[in-house]
């Protein structure tokens, strides 16, 4: 099989790269997500009389994907924001033919010789918290200040007016459409979300949409060289992904410490510093609400796509069981607190 | 005696995690394995207490509903509210305890989106005692990841 694909991928490569032929070797399939079958490769071949050995990624759909993401989306978005000079593997190819590899892909660089932190890793950075958190929320707030209509992006999806109410109508549609159960947490989220809107947004920017401790690569100097995984950005309110970012999910069991990295004030204020705007308590603390109920919808997803059997990756249960039982319990906690007297 | 299934299952996640999944080559398949470790693992957790959790969340709602079917007045909500207080278990299967369960939740939905739309310290400390419900619930279903 994976000879099979090698071959195809030689093929499919040759006349993209530029080359005459091109030699596909170590094809490996790696984690990567659900919503992706993700592989590296390496590409061989001879260009302007010199020979290339690169080192490659291939994200190829799968037979059922986790969330309806769009590959094209995922593309022009590492395109715009390699151009902009962000940490972001160079895009090489993007295929919406099934002719090629039998779904659509696309392919990119593969940073090599770095880390991805486990969200089950009690303390994946180590002595490198402070400086991978301080690029870590810088480069959040370059792409919150990044202007969508000079990166080309302006035409992606998500709304200019209360794209607030766009994103909890989305996440909404999900919980009912792939939703095993009731779930009167998420659904007392919504309403909650509804009732007591944020504050308008200061500007439109793009939102990555899954910007979280492992979604980047770093190496072993603490140098964060790979913002991965944009197959959900949209515009949007800037503070979407600060709110994502800063969800007790992702914070490695120290929940003071979003992403496992800086304390919340230091990543909020380097947030505010590198996008140039502010993050307005009462905004904010709308987003986060809505970020832990957009978990919920994903891991809701999870579990039906993992429960239908259309896509058996221990991920997705794993998401829909632990995932959706943690954001649950964060629902309720905060939910609870509007309800005190 | 026979060992018992949450230790079997216990045992297998542990075996799969420490001694298959670093054997296994680096990527995919040796991620996909520690993953497999850890769902064992969950169902470990969740043989033991499964019964209980729902036992006690479908008992804890049947007692909200009586509790907070006079402050109703919507008729149809009201009526469905003393059925459900009235209802029972019809067995410790946990499927049969799980169709209670969602039959009880999504009433349950109704009554909380019905309670926020009243007015007075009634209706909020209605929706207080619900949330209490739901907190319990929300913890009673909450997963130990292997070595917390």
């Amino acid at each position: 099989m994976s000879d099979d694909i090698s071959a195809r991928l030689a093929a499919y490569l040759a006349p993209k790269l530029g080359a005459a032929s091109v030699e596909v070797s170590d094809l490996a399939r790696i984690a990567g997500g659900a919503s992706r079958e993700t592989y590296r490769f390496r590409a061989r071949y001879t260009q302007d009389g010199n020979i290339l050995d690169r080192a490659l990624i291939l994200r190829r759909d799968p037979v059922a994907s986790l969330i309806d993401t769009d590959r094209t989306t995922e593309f022009r978005a590492y395109q715009a924001f390699h151009k902009l000079g962000l940490p972001v593997p160079e895009p090489i190819a993007l295929e919406l033919g099934t002719g090629a590899l039998d779904r659509p892909f696309f392919i990119m660089e593969e940073i090599e010789h770095c880390s991805v932190a486990s969200i089950l890793t009690p303390d994946p950075y180590g002595a490198h918290r402070e400086k991978i958190g301080r690029q870590f929320f810088t480069t959040l707030g370059q792409i919150a200040k990044a202007d969508p209509d000079s990166i080309g992006l302006s035409n992606f999806d998500g709304a200019r007016e209360a794209s607030w109410l766009h994103e909890v109508q989305r996440w909404e549609r999900e919980i009912d459409e792939d939703e095993r159960e009731p779930q009167p947490i998420a659904r007392a989220a919504i309403r909650w979300l509804k009732r007591n809107p944020p504050p308008r947004a200061q500007k439109l920017s793009v939102v990555h949409g899954d910007y979280r401790t492992g979604n980047f690569l770093y190496d072993a100097d603490g140098t964060i060289r790979a913002i991965l995984d944009w197959e959900m950005a949209h515009l949007g309110d800037p503070l979407e992904d600060l709110g994502w970012a800063l969800d007790p999910l992702w914070s490695h069991g120290d929940p003071s410490h979003p992403a496992g990295l800086v304390s919340r004030e230091r990543a909020i204020a380097i947030w505010e510093q590198a996008s140039g705007l502010k993050a307005d308590p009462k905004a904010l603390h709308w987003w986060e609400i809505f970020a832990s109920l957009k978990g919920a919808a994903i891991w809701i997803s999870a579990a039906r796509e993992y429960s239908d059997m259309r896509n058996a990756d221990p991920v997705n249960c794993f998401s829909g069981w632990f995932c959706l039982a943690f954001h649950n319990k964060v629902l309720v906690e905060k939910l609870s607190v509007e309800a005190a007297p | 005696m026979k060992p018992d299934v949450d230790q079997i299952l216990g045992l297998s996640a542990q075996q799969l995690m420490t001694q298959i999944a670093p054997q296994l080559p680096a990527g995919y398949s040796q991620s996909t394995a520690g993953l497999l470790g850890i769902m064992l693992g969950f169902c470990a957790q969740e043989f033991d207490r499964a019964a209980e959790i729902r036992v006690a969340e479908n008992r804890d709602l049947r007692e909200l509903f009586s509790e907070l079917a006079p402050l109703i007045s919507d008729a149809p909500l009201k009526a469905k509210l003393k059925a459900a207080a009235l209802s029972a278990d019809p067995s410790l299967k946990i499927s049969d305890l799980n169709t209670a369960n969602c039959d009880l939740r999504r009433l349950l939905i109704a009554l909380q989106s019905c309670v926020e739309d009243i007015a007075g310290d009634a209706a909020r400390a209605a929706e207080r005692r619900i949330w209490g419900i739901l907190l319990a619930s929300a913890e009673r279903r909450l997963l130990k990841l292997p070595g917390t």
